[in-house]
């Protein structure tokens, strides 16, 4: 009768192991198609290296902007971004190495490091902060991942995980299913209240790769505000870009 | 005529007593009239020092960009707005400012600093900026040699920056449109001391500060000095009417925590006086009760030849009254000379006090009529409350039991 009973309890306890098991496993594997599709998404834009003209529209209750701008990436950590216009503002350069940020000011030049206090301040006045700038890339390293299916879309929710530095609570990241292009984004604060939301619109060839061309920024705790991302043109393929062209030498060359 | 006849008469019976009543009245009065004088002058003259310093009379801003300056708050600087308002009666001179917090670099120092665009040659006419240069020279809107143009620095961003007259100046700082103003000045002033507001400014042509900060056309300020200090209340009025889409302010809403304070010290300063002119007026008190009293006898036979208390009651207010008025004239001889000198000299202050960066090493005195009305009406007030209960004591007397008395 004890045996019996011990013997029971022990098939009980394996069942439940497997099944806890089994249930780690699909966690996984949702965790890893997540973490796939998220990283492909960022590569979208970047390839392995890639050189982009932007106009980027900074519109406010008070005024409204446009900027012209060449990015140039290297992988998922070296980006170069050059403000051609308006006049004012041409020469501006900002050089992104790993984690870290410089900004250079052709007019006094001078290059000044963003210090971390500023990361998630605003970049050249637009709605994207700093850290938007840096930190995307590093998404599936320092979050957990959910994923959710529907029929048109998947839905990513990223959670920070307890040693990562943030002032997100929550995003969720929601992919077009069929075209596998990203179609929003939207940050939460810990209080669980949204409070940005980006979304990528205006599908466009880009030799041979299909994006959208238009990203919008649209802060929800300031109205009237929003910033305009549009990609003139993307080359996955271009021939004058090297190592060099990411260095600190480089940030403060006249051009 | 009769009763006042009676009132100097019976004043005077008591000699020695109605001068020392007098007097003790005069020590009052002119007490009042010196604490008046001085704190009204005093702070006359700090506001003085500080509406010319940089204030104005008047400020004119857009919207609440008093309470909240924000760079985009800014009103729209054509020829036409500053002459409909240095039209306005009463308005000696406008000069109109933008003002953006930077951060200044030199070398491998940086400090933030304020920046203030001024209009050089209307600055002139409406603060002192012109005066406080201590070194250099006053600057202008042109290029120099080099194509870079001026600016002038409070002694504490030199002093930080470790920089001075010649020296380039990089100033980084928000635009009115988002975009990052950035640029360099050559250093062709130093204004202020280390007490004064400006000493964490960096001030720039007007025009060169409307550039930088990408805000063309457009001022943050209209600051304002008016021919008479005394109208500010109601040219105010009048600029409101006259510009109902921006926000006028008098210095007593721009600089209200002094405003405040300044008031608060002048009503604790009055109470004070109230009380010392009280513990006076006890002492009159006891006189004319005193003289009430000796006199039961004769408010007896006036009351028995047919007086009305009334009378007798107002007989005994006009010899009080008599007693102050003898002591204002006295306090007005007394006072005047002093508080003249008080408002052309006035006391050096071993040490200059420092109000808020501003300095003043004499405590001057205000000559004004209402600096001796004031305590008059006072001293005046008392002695009427102070005629009452001994006039109703004489007015009551009753006839007969005053005759039986001795």
């Amino acid at each position: 009768m004890n045996l019996t009973l011990h013997f029971a309890l022990l098939i009980l306890t394996v069942t439940f192991a497997g099944l806890c098991h089994a249930d780690l496993n699909s966690k996984t594997a949702s965790a890893e198609r997540a973490k796939a599709l998220i990283d492909d998404m960022e590569a979208l834009y970047r390839g392995d290296i890639s050189k982009a003209l932007i106009t980027m529209q900074v519109v406010t209750p008070q005024y409204q902007r446009s900027m012209e701008m060449e990015s140039l990436n290297q992988g998922r950590d070296n980006a170069f971004i050059r403000i051609l216009s308006p006049k004012k503002d041409r020469g501006i350069a900002t050089l992104k190495l790993d984690q870290e940020m410089w900004n250079y000011f052709p007019k006094i030049n001078k290059v000044i490091k963003v210090p971390p206090s500023m990361m998630m301040g605003s970049w050249m006045g637009s709605d994207f902060t700093n850290d938007d700038l840096v930190k995307q890339t590093t998404l599936t390293e320092e979050y957990d991942l959910a994923l959710v299916e529907t029929v048109d879309h998947y839905t990513i929710t990223l959670t920070p995980q307890t040693h990562t530095v943030t002032v997100w609570g929550k995003i969720d990241y929601v992919i077009d299913k069929t075209q596998l292009v990203p179609i929003s984004q939207q940050f939460y604060d810990d209080n669980d209240v949204m409070v940005r939301q980006l979304n990528f619109t205006e599908l466009r060839d880009y030799s041979g790769r299909l994006l959208p061309s238009r990203l919008e920024m649209i802060p929800l705790n300031k109205p009237g505000h929003k910033t305009l991302v549009i990609y003139e043109s993307l080359d996955f393929e271009p021939v004058d870009i090297s190592d060099s062209d990411f260095t600190l030498r480089n940030l403060q060359s006249r051009f | 005529m009769l009763l006042l006849k009676l009132a100097f008469r019976n004043i005077l019976r008591q000699r020695r007593r109605t001068i020392l009543t007098v007097l003790s009245m005069t020590g009052g009065y002119v007490l009042c009239c010196l604490s008046f004088s001085l704190t009204d002058g005093s702070y006359k003259n700090v506001i003085r020092i500080f509406t010319m310093d940089h204030t104005g009379h008047i400020q004119i801003h857009r919207d609440d960009y008093l309470q909240r300056p924000k760079v985009f708050k800014g009103i729209d600087d054509t020829p036409e707005q500053r002459q409909q308002i240095h039209s306005q009666p009463g308005v000696q001179s406008i000069a109109p400012r933008v003002f953006t917090p930077a951060l200044a670099y030199a070398g491998t120092r940086n400090t933030p600093v304020q920046i203030v665009g001024v209009d050089p040659a209307l600055e002139k006419t409406t603060s002192r900026l012109f005066d406080k240069v201590t070194q250099g020279q006053y600057f202008d809107a042109t290029l120099n040699a080099d194509g870079y143009y001026s600016a002038m620095l409070g002694i504490g961003v030199a002093e930080s920056l470790r920089i001075n007259i010649g020296d380039e100046l990089i100033l980084i700082s928000q635009g009115a449109d988002g975009s990052i103003a950035n640029d360099i000045y050559i250093v062709t002033a130093i204004v202020g001391t280390r007490n004064s507001w400006d000493r964490n400014k960096v001030y720039l042509p007007l025009s060169v500060a409307q550039e930088f900060l990408s805000f063309y056309g457009k001022v943050h300020q209209y600051s304002l000095l008016l021919e008479d200090e005394n109208a500010v209340g109601r040219i105010t009025q009048s600029l409101a009417t006259a510009l109902p889409t921006l926000t006028v302010n008098p210095w007593m809403q721009v600089e209200a925590t002094f405003y405040n304070s300044m008031e608060a010290d002048k009503r604790g300063n009055r109470f004070t006086l109230l009380i010392i002119v009280f513990i006076v007026f006890i002492g009159v008190l006891n006189t004319v009760l005193m003289s009430v009293l000796e006199r039961t006898r004769e408010f007896g036979v006036l009351k028995a030849i047919g007086s009305r208390p009334a009378t007798i009651a107002g007989l005994i207010l006009i010899e009080t009254m008599m007693l102050a008025s003898m002591s204002l004239l006295v306090g007005v001889v007394i006072a005047a000379p002093i508080i003249a000198w008080f408002a052309l000299r006035g006391i050096a202050l071993p040490d200059p006090i420092d109000m808020g960066g501003i300095e003043f090493g004499f405590m001057t005195g205000e000559f004004s009529v209402g600096v001796f009305a004031w305590p008059m009406l006072l001293i005046m007030a008392f002695a009427i409350v102070v005629s009452i209960p001994p006039g109703i004591r004489a007015a009551r007397v009753s006839p007969t039991r005053a005759m039986g008395s001795f």
